[in-house]
């Protein structure tokens, strides 16, 4: 069966993104804006290659942005007039995507193409494609084999890639990627040690991922204890409210609508949300998540009661950026470890 | 250099109720000629001016702004210039940080009674920020974009 | 004294004040959930007490907590977290006789990201990090590395002038000698200063391109203890919520004018910051503007009038017509 795989070595990466670049937006992990990011290739840097773990700002950015234009409106004699960005969306390739954020691109299709299809967000998820790297050095506060995944996970991806030393072993994962590959002038074809050399980089991997979480009956047990208000205080004693952990969560999807207005004319405008925020539920006159604790609760049952009670899934892929990024090391994996069984 | 000599700045001011604003109307019923540069803001003391007011004319793209108050010691409510001073201080000296050129923040005591002073102030300011040349410290792609495509 | 010893001494003054009731929480450092990280304890239950920790890593600034944690407090606290008190004080967001103060002599917090940048290993690949005053050993792969502790402290760590807490009821030690960085400290302010206005200009305005407006660098600062911040005023709307870079970088502007006279260059905002903004070379201007023209350092005496609420009948005047 190994015949069906291909592989690249390294030194072709740059070639191949090149190759790439003519049909596609080509997006690679950068550091060039100050943060690593999916930024886009810029046709010569393959650093990446050496440094990369994973981005600080999620790939999600790509498909859901920080901020996004809705529709523009104008006034003449006539009236409004209404102007929709372009949605065909543009063919983009997103190289290096570790498979936690492709696992939860994954979960926001749930969302977003439900019985509502998100124009803004499924234009952009339609023309894009995920080169899948596995990872070979998680950082510790990674979870993703908790959840059912593992570092080197190729469920979401078109193509996958998987480091076997000096070379890249790659996998069509769908039609897509099959395509692809089929095209890659400088690929050649795998044989059974570069299989076996990517089935022991894969157990590597795997047994790298030392952070576990126990899954089992959480959503449960957090209906059980969704009125437990010690616990939950006690949890959210030292959050901040700050949106770090949800901005950058790769299955964070809430975003906030916005008419921005010049004389005549105005724009209307989504941007990311955070529940984390007080004014996130604020109303006229009340608000019903004042309190801290009941902010963090919803943060905490929205991934691991809500979504799977609407989706069967749980809305996290065990990243670890929450864990990772947070200024007060508020940690997601404590939380659900201490969840009392029964309230 | 044709568009450099008709470009006229514009200066929100945000004058004090009790002496910058009456000073202003007294440049007005006394004739005193002053630029038409200026859009006034009454405020009921220059001690209500949050360095917020002078930053959100400066993002809305207005080339400077003008705080105007009662002189030392002769605040309606006692101390309210005096905070004033503190709060313009430093808004000057850290936004000059940032790359704001400092002109674009001034500041000045107009009695009710300096009409004259009060034209004098705005004929210098103006011409000061005629130097400094336009804000586009702020400027924004997306709408310079909208606006060229619109038209 | 070891960093153990304070341990002990801290964890038994806890101990006494949970159990003797003076105060109703401890407020303090444990060790955190990854490597070399410490993490705030609040608690009130006297068998948490042993997990309190003392060590080179206890960046967070506790006094952020204090607005919030109802009751009386017992909190530990360095030189910079210190005078944050006493600034809450003196804007009277916390009575003094709510608080028992356990000071810690500090010197000076690792910065993990230099220590990153220098050993080119992310920290969580370090085996381990040990200080002995003024020379810090990293051990990458078994392998041991000398670095001057100059050059892995917190930038605002060098230029500290009072690592001492101003304000304290215990204090856990003797005053440790800072490791001197001043001129280290100030570098990416002089950089800049050296810069022409338009660059100063292009530069935050690249750096604040990439803000995802998070508001760390906002709710873990105990000098922004507003209940309702600016941002979020709707009538009028200050600031559009879109993190656009010019609202991005005018809402951090103003949070710095707003905070004048009470940011004690603790650090904190920029160490929040997942996106790397440097946030310490606004704050840390503000703070020698505040000196310079009225010199006025944040939080050194609780009775006095906090900065913008107090003038001097004679002050610079020299820039009003």
């Amino acid at each position: 069966m190994a015949s069906s795989n291909k592989k690249i070595n390294k030194k072709d990466i740059g070639k191949l993104l090149n190759e790439w670049s003519q049909e596609f937006t080509v997006f690679v992990p950068s550091r060039e804006t100050g943060t690593a990011t999916m930024a886009k290739w810029d046709g010569k840097d393959t650093s990446f290659l050496d440094w990369y773990r994973n981005t600080v700002v999620s790939p999600k950015a790509n498909i859901l942005p920080p901020m996004e234009e809705m529709f523009h409106f104008q006034k003449d004699k006539e009236g409004y007039h209404i102007e929709l960005p372009p949605l065909d969306g543009h063919k983009q390739l997103i190289f290096g995507i570790r498979p936690c954020d492709a696992n939860a691109l994954a979960i926001l299709d749930m969302t977003f193409n439900d019985s509502y299809e998100d124009p803004y967000y499924l234009s952009k998820r339609n023309n894009t494609i995920l080169i899948g790297l596995g990872c070979t050095n998680p950082y510790d506060s990674c979870f993703c084999t908790s959840l059912g995944s593992s570092p080197t996970d190729a469920t979401n991806v078109d193509l996958m890639l998987t480091d076997i030393g000096d070379e890249f072993l790659i996998e069509a994962i769908t039609d897509k990627g099959k395509e692809l590959m089929a095209n890659i002038s400088l690929a050649e074809e795998a044989t059974e040690a570069d299989e076996a050399k990517a089935k022991e980089a894969r157990e590597a991997a795997y047994n790298k991922v030392t952070r576990q979480l126990d899954i089992k009956n959480i959503d449960e047990k957090l209906l059980a204890s969704f009125d437990n208000q010690d616990y939950w205080e006690k949890i959210a004693a030292k959050c901040i409210s700050c949106g770090i952990c949800t901005l950058l969560c790769p299955t964070c999807y809430c975003f906030d609508i916005n008419d921005e207005l010049l004389k005549g004319q105005g724009a209307r405008f989504r941007s990311l949300d955070s529940c984390s925020f007080p004014v996130y539920t604020k109303m006229p006159m009340e608000n019903p998540r004042l309190e801290k604790w009941r902010r963090v609760r919803n943060k905490v049952c929205h991934k691991y009661e809500f979504y799977p009670m609407n989706f069967d899934v749980i809305a996290c892929t065990g990243c670890g950026r929450c864990i990772r990024l947070c200024p007060v090391n508020w940690d997601i994996t404590q939380t659900l470890d201490i969840v009392p069984a029964k309230a | 250099m044709k568009q450099d000599l008709e470009w006229e700045p514009r200066l929100v001011g945000f004058l004090c109720k009790w002496c910058s604003y009456a000073g202003a109307d007294l440049a007005g019923t006394s004739r005193k000629k002053y630029p038409a540069n200026i859009r006034v803001i009454r405020v009921p003391c220059s001690g209500r001016v949050d360095p917020l007011f002078i930053l959100k004319a400066l993002r809305l793209g207005f080339d400077g702004v003008l705080v105007s108050g009662c002189h030392p010691g002769d605040c309606h409510y006692q101390t309210g210039n005096y905070y004033a001073r503190r709060r313009i201080a430093i808004t000057k000296k850290f936004l000059e940080y940032i790359g704001i050129d400092p002109e674009r923040i001034q500041a000045s005591w107009v009695s009710a009674s300096e009409g004259g002073k009060f034209a004098e102030v705005v004929t210098a300011v103006a011409k000061g920020l005629k130097e400094v040349g336009p804000n586009k410290l702020f400027a924004d792609e997306r709408r310079e974009h909208r606006t060229k495509t619109t038209k | 004294m070891k960093d153990g010893n304070i341990e002990q001494k801290l964890q038994s003054e806890a101990k006494a004040l949970l159990e003797s009731g003076k105060v109703d929480y401890i407020i303090g450092f444990e060790a955190g959930s990854l490597k070399f990280t410490t993490t705030p304890l609040i608690t009130n239950n006297i068998a948490d007490i042993d997990r309190l920790v003392i060590n080179p890593f206890i960046v967070n600034n506790l006094s952020v907590y204090l607005t919030e944690v109802k009751g009386r407090v017992g909190i530990v606290v360095k030189g910079c977290d210190s005078r944050s008190i006493v600034t809450l004080i003196q804007d009277k967001q916390v009575a003094r006789e709510d608080v028992v103060i356990l000071g810690v002599p500090c010197p000076g917090i690792i910065d993990l990201s230099k220590v990153e940048r220098l050993v080119g290993k992310d920290r969580d690949e370090l085996d381990d990090i040990t200080r002995d005053g003024d020379r810090v050993v990293i051990t990458v792969d078994g392998n041991e590395t000398e670095f001057p502790t100059a050059e892995v402290l917190f930038d605002n760590c060098l230029g500290c002038e009072f690592p001492t807490p101003k304000e304290y009821d215990v204090l856990l030690d003797e005053f440790s000698p800072l490791v001197a960085g001043k001129a280290a400290s100030q570098e990416s302010l002089e950089k800049l200063k050296g810069m022409t206005p338009e660059q100063r200009w292009e530069f935050w305005k690249n750096e604040f391109s990439r803000c995802i407006r998070c508001y760390a660098c906002r709710n873990i600062c105990p000098a922004c203890f507003c209940e309702r911040c600016f941002v979020e005023e709707s009538e009028p709307q200050w600031i559009s919520p879109v993190p656009r870079w010019q609202d991005n970088l005018m809402f951090q502007i103003i949070r710095n004018i707003h905070v004048a006279g009470r940011c004690t260059d603790c650090g904190e905002c920029e160490r929040a910051c997942p996106v790397n903004i440097p946030l310490r070379s606004l704050t840390k201007e503000m703070y020698d503007i505040v000196d310079d023209l009225f010199g006025f350092k944040a939080g050194m005496d609780k009775e006095a009038a906090p900065l913008l609420t107090a003038y001097a009948l004679e002050e610079a005047e020299d820039f009003i017509r």
